[in-house]
């Protein structure tokens, strides 16, 4: 155990100066040592600021262009106070993933929140130009592998041209490849025909 | 120096490189903070990114008039340390038939406040003083060892390690009391 005396030495210091030194020395080996740094926390993050937008899936790269253009689309268009937000307020959500989707004149944008103690993660999804179904048809989103719905993720309907839902999933994204939205019928409990993909 | 406090106002109009001096501040007492609570070093690095996105996005609700930044800080990082914690599916551990000699929650509370009040002023401090603090210390060598190992005099030893407390006794009482 390391002596004040030993470190510090002398008597020279006042007594204030001194137990102002002792005091320092006891905090010092209450703390115990700083951890080493991993070299992955010598940087701070790049990017703080804004929510990520994911490629997710590995999108070819004429694709991920792609969904570029959507999601500027999209921000141009929530910028501009458009139709696509509507009266919702997508900002009160706590993003911090953005997928973009798209499928003929239908775009969207899908909100990663961050994963609860449980594991959900809570998502919104924002659609943009989805044809209204009649009832009482719906639209589905699942995760996908290779392009085929594989997981569930929510089910919702459009009833405008700007529609946003509040979804949660609770599974491990990594097992997946990307998000498609189906159209489904009444009693179909298999996916229907994709209409919006990553 | 500016304080941490003006830093956090600073990151909340978006400047980046108060946010870069808040992470050399904080980086190593977040991840020490996130080691003694998590126990992984994998998921501890988790926690300190967790935590520096949340200083980031939140800055904006820190108020000067309310404390300095140190402890608002300090409630982020743990937030974001306990969340997760709280991830990990945690197995019911037995109820112990008697008293254990470890630190209850409030003896480790203050025990982790004092570290990162230490572990943070730490890093304001010149490289050659906490080079001479962390030997002496932290390593188990004698001043005179300390010497040998740096390849300095003793007194210069004594000098900067007197030099080095100081420092810290000021850097203590600045930020934080």
């Amino acid at each position: 155990m390391t002596n004040f005396d030993d470190v510090v030495g002398g008597d020279d210091l006042s007594p204030d100066e001194e137990a102002r030194l002792r005091r320092v020395h006891d905090l010092l080996m209450q703390a115990g040592p700083p951890p080493d740094l991993p070299p992955a926390l010598e940087r701070p993050p790049t990017e703080p600021a804004e929510a990520e937008i994911v490629q997710f899936p590995m999108l070819p790269r004429r694709r991920w262009a792609l969904a570029a253009v959507v999601a500027a689309t999209l921000a141009l268009l929530a910028f501009a106070g458009g139709y696509f937000i509507g009266h919702s307020k997508p900002t009160s959500f706590n993003t911090t993933r953005i997928v973009p989707m798209h499928g003929g004149n239908a775009l969207a944008l899908l909100r990663i929140g961050h994963q609860d103690g449980a594991g959900n993660w809570p998502m919104q999804l924002e659609v943009n130009n989805l044809p209204r179904q009649p009832k009482p048809q719906y639209y589905e989103l699942w995760l996908s592998r290779n392009g085929k719905p594989v997981a569930p993720c929510g089910s919702f309907r459009v009833n405008q041209r700007n529609t946003t839902v509040q979804l949660s999933v609770p599974y491990n994204f990594s097992r997946f490849d990307g998000w498609v939205v189906t159209k489904q019928g009444v009693k179909e409990r298999a996916p229907g025909p994709v209409v919006m993909s990553t | 120096m500016t304080s941490d406090g003006e830093l956090i106002q600073r990151a909340a109009d978006g400047d980046r490189s108060a946010f870069e001096d808040l992470y050399r501040r904080y980086a190593r007492p977040v991840f020490g903070l996130a080691l003694r609570r998590l126990g992984d070093r994998g998921r501890a690095e988790d926690a300190v990114q967790e935590t520096f996105a949340s200083v980031w996005r939140s800055a904006s609700s820190y108020r000067p008039d309310r404390g300095p930044g140190a402890p608002w800080l300090y409630a982020v990082a743990r937030n974001a340390i306990v969340d997760r914690a709280r991830s990990r599916t945690e197995i019911p551990a037995d109820i112990p038939d008697e008293p254990t000699a470890d630190a209850g929650p409030a003896d480790q509370a203050e025990q982790n406040w004092v570290a990162w009040r230490v572990h943070r002023s730490l890093e304001e401090l010149p490289e050659r003083e906490r080079e001479v603090i962390a030997l002496a210390y932290w390593s188990g060598l004698s001043q005179s060892e300390v010497a040998e190992f740096l390849g300095i005099p003793l007194g210069t030893v004594k000098t900067r390690t007197r030099a080095a407390l100081m420092r810290l006794s000021e850097l203590l009482e600045e930020d934080f009391e």
